[in-house]
């Protein structure tokens, strides 16, 4: 649920005391209209109380935990390991794989990998709550929030979690309350209190064994959702050729 | 309010026919522009002014009637056909196409026309309501050969009604499966037409919208998957997110 236009408004006089709204917005760099429309609706979109945070230099995640839907966020627990996994894009993943297995066993370290993409990635919101999920989670998820499952399926397929789902879902699995904002790209590691270089460790954590079949795992979703299109694709072909 | 209803669909329908003109000429899915033109033919022979006019530049005796049902045939066969092919239903297609589909068209249409024949169809009359009114004969064979006329129809749309489902809960573009929606709705709607003897004889309204649905959701159904075929074309094909990368 976003933030009541007018706890906004307070906080905004919090951090930044006889500012005008066309000052905040040059130095966050939102839209006038976009924020006025959203102080008229009297709800304010969790994106812009972090853009605003990170143009005055304050965390974006103790922002929001200073509103009332987001108490839980004061709460910094760090991520667990597979939580940091999820975050790795499937490329990085594959490219781990392959710098193991060129690797001399017992050799020198190969040189230092490049530094991983910072997430979101393409499938980092679904990634991250199968990493969580205890079989359950979805379904207490659904019923603690109200969402319906196909709904919370859908966001989940779009790589999409609305801020406050993402934080319900990480509740329901007693996870860091900020990872699921992290995977949906509202804040970045570094904001969600996550250690520098904790994903690259989780990394090298990883036995082969788990890496490679992570790795396949990852490889086998990817390729399921790309014949899928290519599925729907021919079908949408023949529908032009036959009706267009 | 019927007779708004009755011009604005003719001219829906000759619109997107006369759109189809230049697609035609090109030779791109001619078909498409056969259907349109039938169904538009067919939307004027039912609406009263031109169809006394017609019918009496053919004689009186009530063959545009016969016309009108054999045009709405063959505009729902090729429907059935270029539907069916379009989304990938060859069950559905071969009910229309195959020798049972094509048994039905024979039988219909035989029925039809004989019926038709035993008729004393003397004096233009839309619906052939004067007809029917002669006397208890004539009534019987205009209630059996109106039944006829929507037998076919109703066929057609009762095969076509599972792919449009199935359609709809693809996950196809969403103009196509909004399309697939108004095909459905408008299968629905003729399939609705097989009950008309047990309406209620205070319905005449309701069988003419029903009826207009049927020809406006086709129309319009048909109509959008071309619209998105267009419409996909200027935007671009756009990778999905999801499996970016």
């Amino acid at each position: 649920m976003p933030i009541p236009a007018k706890a906004f408004q307070r906080w905004l006089h919090g951090i930044a005391p006889n500012t005008s709204t066309s000052d905040v917005c040059r130095e966050s760099g939102i839209k006038r209209t976009t924020l006025a429309q959203q102080l008229v609706r009297g709800k304010v979109a969790e994106s812009t109380v972090v853009s605003i945070s990170r143009a005055y230099n304050v965390n974006p995640v103790a922002a929001l935990a200073a509103f009332d839907a987001y108490l839980q966020l004061a709460d910094t627990r760090p991520p667990t390991r597979s939580e940091l996994v999820s975050q790795i894009s499937t490329p990085d993943l594959l490219r781990a794989v392959l710098a193991r297995s060129a690797a001399d066993p017992g050799g020198a370290p190969a040189a230092a990998a490049p530094a991983l993409d910072p997430p979101p990635h393409a499938t980092s919101v679904k990634n991250w709550v199968e990493a969580i999920d205890d079989g359950e989670l979805r379904h207490r998820v659904s019923a603690g929030t109200g969402i319906a499952p196909q709904n919370y399926s859908a966001q989940l397929t779009a790589n999409r979690l609305a801020p406050e789902l993402a934080v319900a879902t990480s509740l329901a699995a007693g996870v860091g309350p900020a990872s699921g904002l992290v995977a949906t790209g509202l804040v970045t590691e570094a904001e969600a209190g996550w250690p520098a270089g904790a994903r690259q460790a989780a990394l090298d954590s990883l036995s082969d064994g788990e890496l490679t079949t992570l790795a396949g795992d990852r490889l086998q979703t990817l390729g399921r959702a790309l014949r899928r299109q290519e599925h729907d694709q021919e079908k949408t072909e023949k529908i032009w050729e036959n009706l267009g | 309010m019927i007779e708004i209803l009755q011009w604005s669909t003719l001219t829906a329908c000759a619109l997107v026919a006369i759109a189809r003109i230049p697609s035609a000429l090109r030779g791109k899915n001619r078909t498409l522009f056969y259907i349109f033109a039938l169904m538009t033919l067919a939307i004027l022979l039912s609406i009263e002014a031109p169809y006394l006019a017609i019918d009496q530049a053919l004689g009186g005796v009530n063959v545009a009637n016969l016309i009108l049902r054999l045009v709405i045939f063959a505009a729902i066969f090729f429907m059935g056909i270029r539907i069916t092919r379009g989304f990938g239903a060859p069950d559905a297609f071969r009910l229309i196409a195959g020798r049972i589909g094509m048994a039905v068209l024979a039988v219909t249409s035989v029925v039809v026309v004989v019926l038709f024949v035993m008729m004393d169809t003397g004096g233009s009359s839309v619906g052939l309501v004067a007809v029917a009114g002669q006397d208890d004969q004539d009534r019987d064979l205009v209630q059996y050969y109106g039944a006829a006329g929507r037998a076919y129809p109703a066929y057609v749309s009762l095969v076509l009604l599972p792919a449009m489902v199935r359609a709809v809960g693809s996950t196809l573009p969403t103009m196509v499966r909004i399309a697939a929606i108004l095909l459905g709705v408008g299968s629905v709607a003729v399939a609705l037409t097989l009950i008309f003897p047990f309406y209620p004889p205070n319905w005449g309204a309701a069988r003419f919208v029903i009826n207009y649905t049927a020809v406006l959701c086709y129309v319009f159904g048909l109509a959008l998957i071309a619209f998105a075929r267009v419409w996909s074309g200027r935007s671009g094909p756009r990778p999905k997110t999801s499996t970016a990368k």
